[in-house]
C-alpha cells in the first residue's frame, strides 16, 4: 500500500514538474516570438507628436521626426526647434525595454489590458545589463506586447503602454505612453528671481511637484521602416 | 513746453551715458554667451539635463535677450533715475526754477510735463534695449524655441509663440520705468541739487529689490505692497499659461504708485517756496 502511495506521489511530482517545465517553455517561446518580431525592425523614421507630462515641465506638444536604429539609437528632430527626450537609458522604443542576449523567462499569470486577455511574462537578463527585470503583458493571439514594466538599475521603473492600430501588421504601435520616475527639480530663487504670480496657485502646485511620476505620450503618425539609416543621423550636432 | 523739456534732457551728455552703459552691458552679456554660453546653459539646466536629453539651438537670441533683461533688472531703473531725478532739482540747482514758473502755466503742469519728458526718455531707453538686446541677439544667436528656467519649473515656448510675449514684456517694462521716474521726480521736488534725488531713488530701488527677493517670512508680509515686487511682472509673459490676473494686479499696484508719487509731488511743489 505504502509502495503504491509512494509511486503515486512520484508520478504526481513528475507531472507537476513536467507541467511547470511546459509552461516555462511556453513563456520563453512567447518572449522569443515577440523578440523575433521586433528584431525584424532594424530602423525607422516616424512623424510623431509628443506630449510631455512631467510635474515641473511645461512643454507644448512637440511635432517632429523620430529616428530609431536598433538596438538603442534614437533621435527626435524638430526642424530647427529644441527637442526633448528622456535620457539614453530610458528609451522610448519597445526594443530598448526588451533585454538582449540570454534571458530567463518566467510565466507570471494572466491579466486584462484594455479589455483584452493577456499573458504576463517576467524576463530577467542573464548577463550585465541596466535592466534588472522586465514584465511584459503579451497579447498572445496577435503576438504583441501591450504593456511593459521595466526596472532599471539607474533610472527607476519605466512603464510603457502600447496601442496598435494602423501599423499593426509591422508590429509597430500607433501610440506609446511611457510612465517614468522623475527626480525633483529645484533652482535657487536668488538665481532665477521668480515673479510670484499667485501664491495660492503655487501652493496648490506643490503637491504636484512632489509627485515624481512623469508621462510621455508619443503618437506615431506614419513610419518608414528599414530604410537603412546611417549612424551619422544620430550624431550630436553642437 | 514738453519739447523744451525734451530738449533740456537730450542736450545733456549724462543722458547719453545711460545709452552707452546699457549698450556696453548688453554687448558684454552677448559676448560672454557667444564665447561660453554652452557651459552656462549646461550649468543652468543640470537639474533637467540629468533626466532629459535636450538638444537644438537652446542658446538662441530669445534666451540671450531674456538673460540680458534679467541682468539689467536693477540697472535700468538706476539709469532712469539719472535723468528723472534731475528734472525739478536740476532747475533749482541752476537757479532757473523761478524763471520757469514766470511762464503762464500752473505748477501742476510743470510737474506733469517734466514727468512726461522723463517717461519719454525712459521709453527711448527701452526701445534702445529692444534694438541692441533683442535685435542684435536674434541676429547673432538666431531664433528658435525658448527655454525659461524658474526655481521650480522648466518652461519651453515654441518659436512662433514668443515675439508677442517680448512686446508685452517691453510694454510692461515701460510702466515699471514710469513708476521709477515718478519716484525720482517725487524725490526731486525736495532737493536743490540733482545728486540727492538720483542717489535717493537708486537707494530706495536697491533696498526694496533686496526686500522683494529675499525669502524671509518677515519680508513676505510687505512684499506684495512694494513696487519693486511688481516691477518684475514682465517675466509673467514668459510663463505658460500667462498669469494675466497677477500681471493686472501688478499693473494696478504700479499705477497706484505713479498716481501717489506724482500727486504728492504736485502737492509739495504747489506749496514750495521757490527761492532759486
Amino acid at each position: 500500500m505504502i509502495r503504491k502511495l509512494k509511486s503515486g506521489l512520484v508520478l504526481v511530482m513528475m507531472f507537476c514538474s513536467l507541467a511547470a517545465n511546459a509552461q516555462q517553455d511556453t513563456a520563453t517561446a512567447l518572449f522569443e516570438k515577440l523578440r523575433t518580431r521586433l528584431d525584424v525592425i532594424k530602423d525607422y523614421v516616424a512623424d510623431v507628436r509628443i506630449k510631455i507630462d512631467v510635474s515641473f515641465m511645461k512643454v507644448p506638444p512637440l511635432s517632429g521626426k523620430l529616428y530609431f536604429k536598433a538596438p538603442d539609437k534614437m533621435k527626435l528632430e524638430r526642424n530647427g526647434g529644441i527637442s526633448i527626450l528622456p535620457k539614453k537609458n530610458i528609451n522610448l522604443t519597445l526594443n530598448s525595454m526588451f533585454p538582449v542576449g540570454g534571458v530567463t523567462v518566467i510565466d507570471a499569470g494572466t491579466d486584462v489590458v484594455n479589455g483584452k486577455a493577456v499573458r504576463i511574462i517576467k524576463v530577467v537578463p542573464e548577463g550585465e545589463s541596466d535592466i534588472i527585470l522586465t514584465k511584459i503583458w503579451v497579447d498572445e493571439q496577435r503576438n504583441l506586447a501591450l504593456r511593459t514594466e521595466t526596472t532599471t538599475r539607474d533610472n527607476g521603473t519605466v512603464k510603457m503602454d502600447l496601442a496598435f492600430d494602423k501599423h499593426i501588421k509591422q508590429g509597430l504601435p500607433d501610440k506609446v505612453t511611457v510612465h517614468l520616475d522623475v527626480k525633483e527639480y529645484k533652482l535657487p530663487k536668488g538665481v532665477t528671481m521668480d515673479y510670484d504670480a499667485n501664491e495660492r496657485v503655487r501652493a496648490a502646485d506643490k503637491g504636484d511637484k512632489k509627485n515624481k511620476k512623469g508621462k510621455i505620450e508619443i503618437n506615431y503618425i506614419n513610419y518608414e521602416v528599414n530604410k537603412g539609416l546611417p549612424d551619422k543621423i544620430f550624431a550630436e550636432k553642437d | 513746453m514738453l519739447r523744451l523739456e525734451l530738449y533740456k534732457i537730450f542736450r545733456r551728455p549724462r543722458t547719453y551715458i545711460s545709452f552707452l552703459i546699457m549698450t556696453a552691458v548688453t554687448l558684454l552679456i552677448q559676448v560672454a554667451m557667444y564665447v561660453d554660453g554652452t557651459s552656462f546653459v549646461s550649468f543652468a539646466m543640470q537639474g533637467v539635463g540629468e533626466q532629459f536629453a535636450i538638444s537644438g539651438n537652446i542658446l538662441n537670441g530669445y534666451l540671450v535677450t531674456y538673460l540680458v533683461l534679467q541682468s539689467l533688472l536693477v540697472h535700468i531703473p538706476l539709469l532712469v533715475a539719472l535723468v528723472a531725478g534731475d528734472v525739478l532739482a536740476g532747475e533749482a540747482n541752476m537757479g532757473t526754477m523761478r524763471l520757469l514758473l514766470t511762464k503762464p502755466v500752473t505748477r501742476n503742469n510743470v510737474v506733469l510735463v517734466k514727468y512726461i519728458a522723463s517717461i519719454a526718455y525712459a521709453m527711448l531707453l527701452l526701445v534702445w534695449l529692444a534694438v541692441v538686446g533683442l535685435g542684435l541677439s536674434l541676429l547673432v544667436f538666431g531664433t528658435g524655441d525658448m527655454i525659461n528656467l524658474k526655481s521650480d519649473a522648466f518652461i519651453m515656448l515654441l518659436e512662433n509663440d514668443i515675439m508677442w510675449r517680448y512686446m508685452l514684456a517691453f510694454a510692461f517694462a515701460g510702466l515699471a520705468m514710469a513708476t521709477v521716474a515718478a519716484l525720482a521726480v517725487f524725490l526731486s521736488v525736495f532737493a536743490d541739487n540733482s545728486i540727492g534725488p538720483i542717489i535717493g531713488t537708486m537707494g530706495v530701488i536697491v533696498v526694496l529689490t533686496i526686500f522683494s527677493n529675499l525669502e524671509i517670512p518677515l519680508f513676505n508680509l510687505v512684499k506684495p505692497y512694494l513696487f519693486t515686487t511688481h516691477m518684475i511682472a514682465w517675466k509673467g509673459f514668459f510663463d505658460d499659461p500667462v498669469p494675466y490676473d497677477a500681471i493686472m494686479k501688478s499693473v494696478m499696484v504700479l499705477v497706484v504708485y505713479i498716481v501717489l508719487f506724482i500727486s504728492a509731488t504736485m502737492v509739495i511743489f504747489n506749496r514750495k517756496d521757490i527761492q532759486s
